[in-house]
């Protein structure tokens, strides 16, 4: 049995030109949120009220908002402040997933810090370490264990969440079967003047699925093991 | 460049409130009736999924794993697009409510699932010694109990399945979002618009939260309190 000739030029477009933006958007997203995300969970758990205030609005803010929103402030709204903070879909995208993301993350590392035993921050403490160092050499490794199993959930939601690049104009997989499917409609010699959506959206499901399945897993594994 | 940021929320509220509050109510509807359902399909399939009745349990994994599995604007997508080619055609409201019902009910019969397998089994073993049959054992007993744990989990989905009928943006259905960003594509009222969403949603969403962190304390059982 052979494809149908309409196949192969709309996967190649999907494979090449939608796939590296979802990983690019994706790479960044989740780089920059565990960064930021450990940074703000870290210093929340330090009793000064202030700043534990604006962290805690910042993580509400973010986990509260629907992304798609927050993809629309990134993109819409804060160029109206300053024409230089105009950016591409796929940088508005990835830095959208970066607010919620670091919300995500901060909440969960806040949790992570504070199981670790008080003895631990004690000992820390008795070997000369100051604050900075506790947390970099003795808290944080430990809490970072714990974070694994998150982590991996989160790369999830971020790869499948990436997918709302498309509504700012950023191509990514799905937008570039969207495209695709929308060609193979005019008549030829652009498309064929057939309706293909029912093969290439299911082709992109199966293939955020490949992406996906072996991670969830992953993440599953993980949390039984360091349980 | 000088770009002069004008800002009149009031302005653009007193101009756009009939638009906006329709925006509204349909968001509301959209996830009142997709909760609803998730809430039935979760109870159902946690159920099944607890009790490992055959065939039924095991569709439900399948199901819960293509949902998570694979990203919501694509399950949109197939429903609104795609459905049409095998002769069912959807209109936006219908593909709205049916895709976050979908989505949540996946999550939800997770969460029913792990509040049924919660219940100790010496509840389970108390309700047959009172002569319930196993269907009335899991009415009177797995179900009220389970339900009370499950519940913070569920209303986070249902949380989560409000902010999703954003998406419908997508599809063009003119719920909240849809509708506020119309508005300021048409007017350049961009921060106006932002700000709106951002107040309806935050308020939506936060008081849902502190409803958990309540119904967390008003309904936990006796022996965890």
């Amino acid at each position: 049995m052979s494809l149908p000739s309409w196949v192969e030029p709309v996967a190649r477009y999907i494979l090449t030109d939608g796939l590296p933006g979802t990983l690019r958007v994706s790479a960044v997203a989740v780089v920059g949120s565990a960064v930021i995300g450990v940074v703000l969970g870290t210093l929340i758990t330090i009793k000064f009220r202030p700043l534990q205030a604006l962290i805690r609005i910042y993580v509400e803010v973010f986990r509260g908002l629907p992304i798609l929103v927050t993809v629309f402030i990134v993109h819409f709204g804060v160029p109206s402040f300053s024409p230089e903070l105009r950016f591409a879909p796929l940088t508005s995208a990835s830095i959208a997933l970066v607010l919620w993301g670091s919300a995500q993350v901060a909440e969960a590392t806040r949790g992570a810090v504070q199981s670790i035993p008080h003895e631990q921050h004690e000992a820390a403490a008795a070997l000369g370490f100051g604050w900075t160092g506790r947390h970099a050499w003795v808290i944080l490794p430990q809490a970072l264990r714990r974070l694994l199993p998150p982590f991996i959930s989160l790369l999830v939601n971020i790869i499948q969440n990436s997918t709302l690049a498309l509504t700012i104009g950023g191509i990514e997989i799905l937008q570039a079967g969207k495209s695709q499917q929308q060609r193979l409609t005019y008549p030829e010699p652009i498309g064929i003047g057939q309706e293909h959506a029912f093969e290439i959206f299911t082709g992109v499901a199966i293939l955020f699925f490949l992406i996906s399945f072996p991670l969830t897993r992953l993440a599953a594994v993980l949390e039984k093991r360091l349980a | 460049m000088l770009l002069a940021v004008t800002y009149h929320l009031w302005g653009f509220v007193s101009e756009n409130w009939e638009e906006l509050l329709d925006g509204l109510l349909k968001t509301l509807k959209v996830s009142a009736i997709a909760i609803v359902g998730a809430f039935l399909i979760g109870a159902v399939l946690g159920a099944a999924r607890a009790h490992r009745i055959p065939v039924v349990s095991q569709l439900t994994a399948v199901y819960v794993e293509v949902i998570r599995n694979t990203p919501i604007l694509v399950q949109i997508f197939l429903i609104f697009y795609a459905l049409p080619q095998a002769g069912i055609t959807l209109n936006q409201f219908t593909t709205a409510w049916l895709a976050v019902m979908i989505w949540g009910g996946a999550f939800n019969s997770e969460n029913f699932r792990a509040g049924f397998e919660a219940v100790p089994y010496r509840y389970r073993e108390a309700g047959y010694a009172l002569g319930f049959s196993p269907r009335e054992t899991f009415l009177y007993v797995t179900l009220p109990i389970g339900g009370r744990i499950a519940l913070p989990s569920t209303i986070n989905t249902y949380i989560s399945v409000i902010k999703n009928t954003s998406l419908m943006y997508v599809i063009g259905y003119t719920e909240l979002t849809t509708t506020a960003q119309n508005i300021s594509a048409a007017s350049l009222e961009t921060l106006e618009a932002l700000t709106v969403l951002g107040v309806v949603y935050l308020t939506l969403v936060w008081s849902l939260s502190a409803a958990i962190r309540l119904l967390e304390n008003r309904l936990a059982l006796p022996e965890t309190r």
